[in-house]
C-alpha cells in the first residue's frame, strides 16, 4: 500500500468531513436552541388555546 | 474549431451580460446581486472561481512532470481548507456585518481612513499582481491554440469582460460563473475519466518504475517535506482571506445558502482539482514528452478525446480564464468606485450616480488591465511574486484579530498590515539576492506572518481602542448570520417550519456529500494506492 497516496485521498475526504462537522456544529449551537424554544412556545400556545376552549365549556 | 469555441464563449458572455443588465437596478444589485444568490449560484461561482487557469495549466503541468501528489497532497489541501475558512468564517461574518466588499469591513470596524487606504492598496496590488499574470499566461497559451494574435485576443477578452462586468457587476459574474461551472465540471466528470481510462491505473502506477518517486509527496524532484508543509501554510492562509473567494459569500440569500455552499462548494474544490491532477498523471503515460508541461491538459483534450468533448474542454479552459479575469476586473473596480471614490472621498451619491460610478470604475479597470496585459511591463512580474501571499501576511492577522480581540484597534491594524507586507518583500528580496538563507521548510511567508502577528499584538497592547472601535466590537459580537436568518424566516408565514426544513436539508446534504466523498476518493485510493 502506498501511504502517501492514502494521505492524499484522506485529505480530500477530510475536507468534506470537516465542512460537514463545522456546519452541523453551527446548526446545533445556533439554530437548534431557537427551534426548540419556538416549538415550546408553539406548544404552550396550543395548550393555552385548548385550556381556553375547555374553560368556555 | 478552437476559434469557433473562442468566439462562442465570448459571445455567450456578452449575451448574458446584456441580459443580466436588465436586472441591475441599483448599486446593491451591482455589488452583491441584491443578496438574492441561491445555493446553485453561490456554489457555481465559488467553484468556478476556485478552478483558475493556473490549476488547468501551471499546476496540472507540475503534476504531469513531477507527480500528482506534489502539490495536491498538502498544498491543495491547504487551499481546500482555506476555501472553507473563507466561506464559513471570514465571508459569513463579513456578510452578517452587511459588508459589500472586503475593504468595507476595515472601514466599518475601525472608521479610520489610513486603515482603509492600506487595506485598499493591498487589495488592488494583490489582485492585479495575482490576476494579470494568470490572464497573460493563459492568453499566451490560448493564442497558441487558436492562432489568434495575442494582442487581439487580449483586446477581445477585455471587450467581452467589459460587456458583462460593467453592465452586470457581481450579478453578471455570478451568473456567467455558474454557467461556466458546468463546463468546467465536464473536465472532471467526462474528460479526466476518459484520459485516465485510456492511460490505465496500472500503467499510471507503473510510472514510479521509470520515474522514481512519481507517486510520492516529494515527487520526481524529491522536494523536502518542509517545502510541502510550507505550501500547505501558504495556501491555507492565502485562500482564507482571498477576496475572490470571500466576496462570493456576499450575494448569498441567507445563512442556509452559505452553509450549503460550505459543504457543496468546498466538496467541489478537491473534486475539480484532483481529477485534473490525476488525469495529468495519466497524460504522462499517454504522451510523456509534452513541452511546455503547462500544455499537458490541453494536449489531453485535443488528442485523447473526441472533437466535441475537446471543444468542451477548451471552452472550460476559456471559462477558467474569464472567471479569473472577471473576478479581478469586478473586485478592483469595486475597490475603485465604492471603497476609494464613494467611501474614502466621502462622495454623497444617489442610487443612479452610485451605479454609474461603479460602471465607470469597471471601465477604467478594464482599460488599465488590458494595457498592462498588452505591454507586459517587467514590474508586473515582480509584483506577481508577492501578490498572492500579501493577503495572508497583510490582511489575515488583522481580520482574525478584528473578529476576536477586543483590544484590536486601528493603530495595530495599520502597523501590522504594513509590517507584514514590507517584511515579506524585504525577506523575499534578501533571499533572492542570496544575502539571507532560511532553514529548509521555512520561507519568507512564515517569517513575515510572524512579524505581522507580533507587530499586531505589541501595537494593540501599547495602544487603546477608541470608543467607536469598542462599541463596534460589541455590536459585531452580537451580530451573526444565524440571528439575521432566523429573524428573516420568522417574519414569514410558517417561518419555523421553513427553518426546520432548511435544518433537515443541511443535515442530509452533510451526510450525502460525506458519503460521496468517501466513495469517490476511496475508489481512487483502491485503484492507485495498492
Amino acid at each position: 500500500m502506498n501511504v502517501e497516496v492514502l494521505i492524499l485521498f484522506i485529505n480530500a475526504t477530510l475536507v468534506t468531513v470537516i465542512s460537514s462537522i463545522v456546519v452541523i456544529v453551527i446548526l446545533k449551537k445556533q439554530y437548534l436552541p431557537v427551534i426548540k424554544e419556538m416549538e415550546k412556545k408553539e406548544d404552550e400556545e396550543v395548550d393555552a388555546h385548548k385550556e381556553n376552549i375547555t374553560s368556555n365549556f | 474549431m478552437a476559434i469557433t469555441i473562442f468566439a462562442f464563449v465570448l459571445l455567450l458572455y456578452v449575451v448574458v451580460g446584456a441580459f443580466i443588465a436588465r436586472y441591475v437596478k441599483n448599486s446593491d444589485d451591482f455589488y452583491t446581486m441584491g443578496g438574492r444568490g441561491s445555493t446553485l449560484l453561490i456554489v457555481g461561482t465559488l467553484a468556478a472561481t476556485y478552478l483558475s487557469a493556473a490549476t488547468l495549466l501551471g499546476i496540472a503541468g507540475q503534476s504531469y512532470a513531477e507527480g500528482p501528489l506534489v502539490i495536491a497532497t498538502l498544498g491543495s489541501f491547504g487551499a481546500w481548507l482555506g476555501t472553507l475558512l473563507a466561506v464559513v468564517y471570514v465571508g459569513r461574518k463579513m456578510k452578517a456585518l452587511n459588508c459589500k466588499t472586503m475593504p468595507d469591513f476595515f472601514d466599518k470596524r475601525f472608521n479610520n481612513k489610513w486603515v482603509s487606504i492600506i487595506a485598499i492598496i493591498i487589495m488592488i496590488v494583490g489582485l492585479v499582481g495575482y490576476g494579470v499574470i494568470q490572464f497573460i499566461g493563459a492568453g499566451l497559451v490560448l493564442s497558441e491554440i487558436t492562432g489568434i494574435n495575442f494582442q487581439l485576443l487580449i483586446v477581445l477578452f477585455t471587450v467581452a469582460l467589459i460587456a458583462f462586468t460593467a453592465f452586470g457587476g457581481m450579478y453578471g459574474v455570478v451568473v456567467t460563473d455558474t454557467i461556466m461551472f458546468f463546463t468546467m465540471l465536464a473536465i472532471s466528470i467526462i474528460i479526466a475519466p476518459m484520459i485516465i481510462g485510456q492511460a490505465g491505473f496500472e500503467q499510471m502506477k507503473g510510472l514510479s518504475e521509470v520515474m522514481p518517486n512519481y507517486w510520492t509527496i516529494g515527487g520526481t524532484e524529491e522536494r523536502s517535506i518542509g517545502w510541502s508543509v510550507s505550501q500547505f501554510l501558504v495556501w491555507i492562509l492565502f485562500f482564507a482571506c482571498m477576496p475572490a473567494l470571500v466576496s462570493r459569500v456576499f450575494p448569498a440569500k441567507n445563512d442556509f445558502v452559505i452553509l450549503k455552499t460550505a459543504i457543496i462548494g468546498v466538496f467541489f474544490a478537491p473534486f475539480m482539482q484532483l481529477t485534473v491532477f490525476i488525469a495529468a498523471g495519466g497524460m504522462q503515460v499517454l504522451e510523456p514528452n509534452i513541452t511546455p508541461t503547462d500544455n499537458a491538459m490541453i494536449v489531453g483534450f485535443m488528442e485523447f478525446t473526441p472533437p466535441a468533448i475537446a471543444g468542451v474542454g477548451l471552452a472550460a479552459l476559456m471559462a477558467s480564464i474569464m472567471s479569473t479575469a472577471s473576478t479581478l476586473f469586478v473586485l478592483v473596480g469595486f475597490a475603485l468606485s465604492r471603497d476609494l471614490y464613494e467611501r474614502l472621498f466621502e462622495k454623497e451619491l444617489n442610487e443612479k450616480q452610485s451605479l454609474s460610478a461603479a460602471r465607470i470604475g469597471q471601465l477604467i479597470v478594464a482599460i488599465v488591465i488590458c494595457a498592462i496585459a498588452l505591454l507586459r511591463p517587467s514590474a508586473i512580474y515582480w509584483i506577481s511574486i508577492y501578490a498572492g501571499s500579501i493577503f495572508a501576511v497583510g490582511w489575515l492577522p488583522t481580520i482574525v484579530a478584528s473578529f476576536e480581540w477586543k483590544k484590536m484597534n486601528s493603530k495595530a491594524a495599520s502597523t501590522s498590515m504594513i509590517a507584514g507586507v514590507a517584511s515579506f518583500i524585504i525577506f523575499g528580496e534578501l533571499i533572492r539576492a542570496g544575502i539571507m538563507t532560511l532553514p529548509t521548510g521555512v520561507d519568507e511567508l512564515m517569517l513575515a506572518l510572524f512579524v505581522s502577528v507580533a507587530t499586531l499584538i505589541v501595537s494593540a497592547l501599547v495602544t487603546k481602542p477608541t470608543t467607536y472601535e469598542l462599541n463596534y466590537f460589541v455590536e459585531m459580537k452580537r451580530t451573526g448570520m444565524a440571528k439575521l436568518t432566523i429573524q428573516e424566516f420568522l417574519s414569514q408565514p410558517d417561518g419555523l417550519q421553513k427553518i426546520k426544513k432548511q435544518y433537515r436539508q443541511l443535515i442530509t446534504i452533510s451526510v450525502l456529500f460525506t458519503f460521496i466523498s468517501v466513495v469517490v476518493w476511496g475508489y481512487f485510493f483502491i485503484k492507485l494506492g495498492f
